[in-house]
């Protein structure tokens, strides 16, 4: 489904992806860990190029992403992300957050489009939110609704950058919660997170990232067992 | 919403080309009795009474010495009169832009302006007094070290510029009009102002406070009437001329108009008497519809301008950019008035297109308020939350739909407060287009101070209104920002 292949990113004189290739097959669910800073995010809005590779190549199915800048609107329908900040639309209720991209993107009629967003806050639990603007809603109901509204599009993958690093612990499992289930639904996912647990319980692989280098690509249970690694030994130390 | 902001462009333009029709200020055909089937059109400058000067009282015609002779020389030469009223520093401009036909507002030949224009043989001579407060100015030689006004351009000027060169330390000062002399007089600014006989005799009336005396050797040129270099019409206007000198009907007219009234030297006045302008208030009420539809076009022009620039400004076409910039700098670098000046006079003398006052100052109104309203938006799209962006690039919405739906919105939401106090800066600046002319309520103060001889009450009539107008639009913009504000 994804393609990554020598990713290079430089900001400013600071390297910070040092040439990574992977590949994320059709319904795989993929966590990328890593201390903070050594380009987890950055690998990963490199994807639907919110950032712009330095060099290297990334492929969307049989599509080259990096090379066909004026494509990109037409990839990026098809991967949805969700941020660390939720970033919803704060002057749009919860339904208009959901309808808006269907609408002004893909054409689907009002109607149409507010009906899916209705079951889509019902496979969040936040069908009774629908009048309601962001602003009154608690940081979990927002990063549910963040979710929902990416799938509105009918994505094909969905990227989380750290969904649930700005949330109140209290908050942090509904949205887990909301997340096992997409990807129990056979959803491809990569994630970029701090959840060891989640990443243990729901990945089917482990990309474990440090100073820009893809230092482990494994299964779950063969990760938190026996890192080979001593990066990987390391981070796990402090964050087990 | 795309649509929207096509619809509201087509309603601006619409809106400033029906107000550029209908609502030339200035304009006073005589639709009722057109008598003839040619007009000739008359500059002149309302306020320089009694040759010519409005009666606010009764309406917003313009009567006067000057324009009873012109009505009845067209008359007698078989055309319409068409009056246009402007600054008289803008008449002899407005002839060479043939914005006018002829002009006649007490205007003396001098040489300058024979350079640029033709003059008729004079219709009426008019001796140069000084006007003065100071019961101790008797002679010339009293204005020793004094200050005299006169108005700017005029003939006046010329002769006070000779009283300097006679006696020592005599500052001359200089305003745009006769009411704005008399008025220096009365806050004791100016000693004196050098003023015709027929213009001061009103003032003389009216203050008793006042004297005169004429100065010797000002053998007045008279005034005459101004054409076009080459004009055909200045032959034909000199018989008329002639003929009414000869039957008397021009020293009828003068008897009209420049014979002191007898009712006289009343009791002075009080310092604040709104008694004497009530009758004119209505006729400074009406300059608000003025005001307003001027206000509402250039606040629309400014603000869809304003945003296109802003866009400019965030581009990534570096071109677009500098334009941008560009444009900011120099409509915020260069005084409003001067932008209005230029515009409403050199796109005449450049295109030929005879520009009116209303059109042009909206023009320089939108133009200008659109290089700040860009910085404003600039400054508004800058403060929206960079993860507004990426979350709408994420969906793949594209970058006009992200600006008009999600940037934007947010954007106003913040500079709300900013943008109004630019809608309420314009709303009081407006009040600069009294200068070419458009009769808004700053000018229609002006012209009722003129007639009236009354200068603070029109004034402060004109401020009640300006204040009432901005405290509309501050209240509005408090209850929009409420509304904007839902969401929070």
């Amino acid at each position: 489904m994804i393609k990554i292949e020598n990713l290079h990113k430089t900001f400013g004189k600071n390297e910070v992806l040092k040439g990574i290739s992977t590949e994320i097959a059709q319904g795989e669910v993929v966590a990328v860990i890593g201390p903070s800073g050594s380009g987890k995010s950055t690998f990963l809005r490199c994807i639907n190029m919110l950032e712009e590779p330095t060099e290297g190549k990334v492929w969307f199915k049989d599509q080259e992403v990096t090379t066909q800048a004026s494509k990109i609107q037409q990839v990026r329908k098809k991967i949805g992300m969700v941020f660390q900040h939720f970033h919803l639309f704060p002057h749009m209720t919860v339904l208009e957050n959901l309808a808006y991209a269907p609408v002004t993107v893909n054409k689907t009629p009002k109607r149409e489009a507010e009906a899916a967003a209705r079951e889509l806050l019902k496979r969040v639990g936040l069908e009774d939110k629908e009048g309601e603007y962001p602003g009154r809603l608690s940081g979990g109901q927002k990063q549910r609704v963040a979710i929902a509204r990416a799938l509105a599009m009918n994505p094909e993958v969905m990227l989380f950058d750290e969904p649930t690093s700005a949330l109140d612990p209290e908050m942090v499992k509904e949205v887990l919660d909301v997340m096992k289930s997409l990807a129990q639904s056979g959803m491809t996912m990569a994630i970029v997170t701090h959840e060891m647990g989640f990443a243990k319980e729901v990945a089917d692989r482990v990309l474990f990232l440090d100073d820009g280098i893809l230092v482990e690509d494994a299964k779950p249970a063969e990760f938190f067992a026996q890192p080979k690694s001593e990066r990987a030994q390391a981070f796990l130390e402090k964050v087990l | 919403m795309f649509k929207k902001t096509h619809v509201l462009l087509t309603l601006v333009l619409l809106l400033v080309f029906s107000l550029a029709g209908n609502v030339l200020p200035g304009q006073h055909k005589a639709a009722a009795k057109e008598k003839h089937n040619k007009t000739l059109v008359m500059g002149t400058s309302a306020d320089y009474a009694p040759y010519e000067y409005i009666d606010t009282a009764k309406g917003n015609k313009i009567i006067g010495f000057d324009i009873d002779v012109a009505r009845h020389i067209a008359d007698k030469l078989g055309y319409n009169l068409e009056i246009k009223d402007m600054d008289f520093n803008g008449l002899v401009p407005a002839l060479d832009a043939k914005r006018v036909d002829f002009v006649m507002a007490g205007m003396t030949p001098n040489a300058e302006r024979k350079q640029k224009v033709d003059f008729s043989d004079t219709y009426y001579k008019a001796k140069q007094l000084i006007v003065t407060d100071d019961p101790k100015i008797k002679k010339i030689e009293d204005l020793k070290g004094k200050a005299i006004g006169v108005q700017l351009g005029s003939i006046q000027e010329k002769e006070a510029k000779k009283i300097a060169d006679k006696v020592d330390n005599v500052s001359i000062e200089k305003r745009n009009k006769v009411p704005d002399l008399v008025q220096e007089i009365m806050s004791k600014r100016f000693n004196a102002a050098v003023i015709e006989d027929g213009v001061a005799i009103e003032y003389l009336n009216k203050n008793p406070d006042l004297s005169s005396f004429v100065i010797p050797g000002s053998a007045s040129a008279g005034s005459a009437v101004a054409f076009q270099k080459g004009s055909g019409l200045t032959e034909k206007f000199n018989k008329e001329i002639a003929s009414m000198k000869k039957n008397g009907e021009l020293d009828q007219y003068a008897k009209k108009w420049f014979e002191p009234k007898t009712e006289k030297k009343a009791e002075k006045k009080s310092i604040v008497d709104f008694s004497t302008i009530m009758p004119s208030i209505p006729y400074i009420l009406k300059g608000i519809l003025t005001t307003l539809k001027f206000v509402v076009v250039s606040i629309l022009l400014g603000f869809v301008l304003g945003t296109i620039l802003a866009l400019f400004k965030i581009s990534k076409v570096k071109v677009l950019r500098w334009g941008a910039d560009a444009y900011t700098s120099i409509f915020r670098g260069t005084p409003l008035i001067l932008q209005l000046l230029i515009i409403y006079n050199a796109t005449p003398q450049l295109t030929g297109y005879k520009i009116e006052p209303f059109l042009a100052g909206v023009l320089t109104f939108g133009l200008n308020s659109a290089a700040y309203v860009s910085e404003i938006i600039r400054a508004g799209i800058n403060g929206v939350d960079k993860g507004q962006r990426e979350a709408s690039m994420a969906l793949g919405v594209s970058y006009g739909s992200m600006m008009r739906q999600i940037i934007l919105p947010q954007a106003l939401k913040n500079i709300l407060p900013a943008l109004m106090n630019e809608f309420i800066t314009l709303t009081k600046e407006s009040a600069i287009i009294a200068v070419i002319g458009t009769t808004d309520i700053m000018r229609r103060a002006q012209i009722v101070g003129a007639d009236t001889y009354r200068y603070f009450e029109p004034l402060i009539t004109a401020g009640i209104i300006y204040y009432l107008m901005v405290m509309t639009l501050t209240v509005l913009g408090r209850m929009l920002e409420r509304r904007m504000s839902r969401g929070d």
